[in-house]
């Protein structure tokens, strides 16, 4: 396999032969990608949301923002910048400490899971060899941080709020492992990287949507109740608890639930398109476009072309799964408790037990196609 | 076992019929996408009220006779009439009349039981003061006619539901000269008086 561009090797490189030594080097390299991944989720929220207004109006027959800015794209500037200058109202008998906490505790572990998405061989904050479990105990973090906010606001809305994401997350947060775990079985890693490479090789037909049809699905609903949006919106089901955990909030706190529950739905979306969808893998393996145009995989300007196209694919995939989820959101009706606990305990995690058993019979059966 | 083995059947049946569900839902949504938006742009785009639209109340002075019906028929006596009688020419004449708009229903009863016809509707329904005392108007506000919306420059008028094409929902982009379904009323009436002699 070829490396690709690697940006970090590169960095040090040139910074040691100025005279650095390698560590300082390195040190200088590190904040580079964690703040260019910062941003990078920060525009990807901002997108989103004007994404979420445009799709929305446009399955409603309307037109959505249209004056701010061209075609509205200035709309989540103002948003942002509304909530900027907003006062921030701590409730008189609230906790003031939790409920400062609760919102940064949901942001945090968010924004942290940006360390193993990959978006090319190089292009990510680290490779872990545990990069999917990291998410996987960051997410878990999230509910905490929730129950915490919806108990210091001390508002029976909220706190009921709270109490639903929590059961919801933790009731879904099974399924998903189990999901998650399939495929992990089936790439014999938890790396995110090894994972997109045990999927490249043969193009489209070589993604594990084609392997793990049950798995996939599974991770869908379940990343959907995760980021806790329609149709599992319960907690902040604006019909029965006004806004759930994020009642008494205003301003900064309540642009970083804002901004958390938006960059979670772009994380799970880029990690389904990691786990599901190939990651940065073009549908016709790029490797075989140039074995055949005869020209060499280390032609510098290919593996620029290479990268960009990595970096585009993935970010592509993961916003068609955002469209999905915005379109989804029109379409289906809001589960009850009951159902959603019934669905989420009763279906999806017996389903995703059986598509666990049946993935690691079939690679027992065939370790070709599902990596022995 | 048997039994076992049917509810499992049963079950992704069900499963599968839910996904199935989903999945013609997602697609009546999606369609959805690729249509133009029915929205009516106001300040720039307007509709065009129908011909039985209850807008604001005409009144014209000279026909007036101070009766004072449209009090007695309003739900909540309120139109002002204010009136003398001259003796010499053993008549009412009509000082002052006006209607105060912000507690006005838009019943239309007053207009149907003018013996003069001297009160009409309007289609002016753009009403918003920042003052409600400016909502009640005088005689010489309500003598004013409002600008049809047809010859405003700056606004797109727009027909309304009932007044499209058969088959067309949407009021954009119809094609010039296309006619509402079915037959206009004064159609109705030239058929009827042709069959009648």
């Amino acid at each position: 396999m070829n490396p690709g561009i690697d940006l970090q090797g590169s960095f040090i490189q040139i910074l040691t032969d100025f005279g650095l030594s390698a560590g300082a080097a390195k040190v200088l390299w590190l904040p580079l990608p964690m703040l260019l991944m910062l941003i990078s989720a920060t525009v990807g929220v901002l997108v989103t949301t004007w994404l979420e207004r445009k799709i929305s109006a446009a399955a409603q027959q309307r037109i959505g923002p249209e004056f701010a800015g061209p075609l509205g794209t200035l709309i989540p500037v103002a948003d942002g910048l509304k909530l900027l200058v907003k006062e921030d109202i701590i409730p008189a008998k609230a906790d003031p400490w939790l409920f400062t906490l609760g919102p940064t505790l949901v942001v945090v572990p968010v924004f942290l899971s940006y360390l193993i998405v990959p978006f090319g061989q190089n292009l990510l904050v680290t490779d872990l060899s545990i990069g999917i479990f990291l998410w996987i105990a960051l997410s878990s973090i999230a509910p905490i941080g929730l129950l915490m906010s919806g108990y210091a606001s001390n508002n029976k809305y909220a706190l009921l709020g709270g109490l639903r994401a929590a059961a919801q997350s933790i009731s879904y947060e099974l399924p998903l492992a189990l999901s998650v775990l399939a495929v992990v079985m089936m790439s014999n890693s938890l790396s995110t990287v090894d994972i997109v490479n045990q999927q490249a090789g043969y193009g489209i037909l070589g993604w594990n949507v084609w392997r793990q049809p049950l798995g996939f699905l599974i991770f869908w609903i379940a990343a959907l109740a995760e980021c806790e949006r329609l149709p599992f919106d319960l907690p902040e089901a604006e019909e029965e608890l006004v806004a759930g955990y994020q009642t008494e909030y205003a301003g900064m706190k309540f642009a970083l639930f804002y901004l958390g529950s938006y960059v979670n739905l772009v994380l799970s979306a880029l990690l389904f398109a990691v786990l599901y969808l190939g990651g940065w893998s073009f549908p016709i393996p790029v490797e075989a476009i140039a074995a055949w145009l005869n020209i060499s995989e280390t032609t510098p300007w290919l593996q620029v072309v290479t990268g960009t196209l990595g970096i585009v694919m993935t970010v592509f995939k993961a916003y068609l799964l955002v469209f999905l989820a915005i379109l989804l959101r029109w379409t289906v009706p809001r589960v009850r408790i009951d159902q959603l606990l019934d669905l989420g305990w009763k279906f999806l995690l017996p389903v995703s037990l059986v598509n666990l058993l049946l993935t690691a019979a079939l690679k027992l059966a065939f370790p070709v196609a599902f990596g022995g | 076992m048997l039994k076992f083995l049917k509810q499992v059947s049963d079950y992704t049946k069900e499963a599968v019929q839910a996904a199935k569900y989903i999945g013609q839902g997602l697609s009546v949504t999606f369609d959805h996408m690729q249509r133009r938006p029915i929205t009516v742009q106001y300040p720039y785009e307007k509709l065009i009220p129908s011909e039985r639209f209850r807008g604001r109340i005409h009144f014209e002075f000279d026909k007036c006779i101070a009766c004072e019906v449209c009090v007695r028929v309003c739900p909540i006596n309120l139109p002002v009439v204010d009136w003398e009688f001259n003796k010499e020419t053993k008549k009412k004449k009509l000082n002052h009349y006006s209607i105060d708009f912000g507690v006005c229903i838009f019943c239309g009863n007053c207009v149907e039981y003018c013996p003069t016809n001297c009160l009409s509707m309007t289609e002016e329904y753009e009403l918003s003061t920042y003052d409600r005392h400016e909502l009640n108007y005088d005689n010489v506000a309500l003598g004013r006619l409002p600008y049809k919306v047809t010859q405003d420059p700056m606004v797109t008028p727009l027909r309304e539901l009932g007044y499209l094409p058969q088959g067309v929902l949407e009021p954009h982009d119809l094609p010039a000269g296309s006619r509402r379904a079915g037959k206009l009323p004064e159609e109705i009436l030239e058929e009827m008086e042709a069959s009648k002699s």
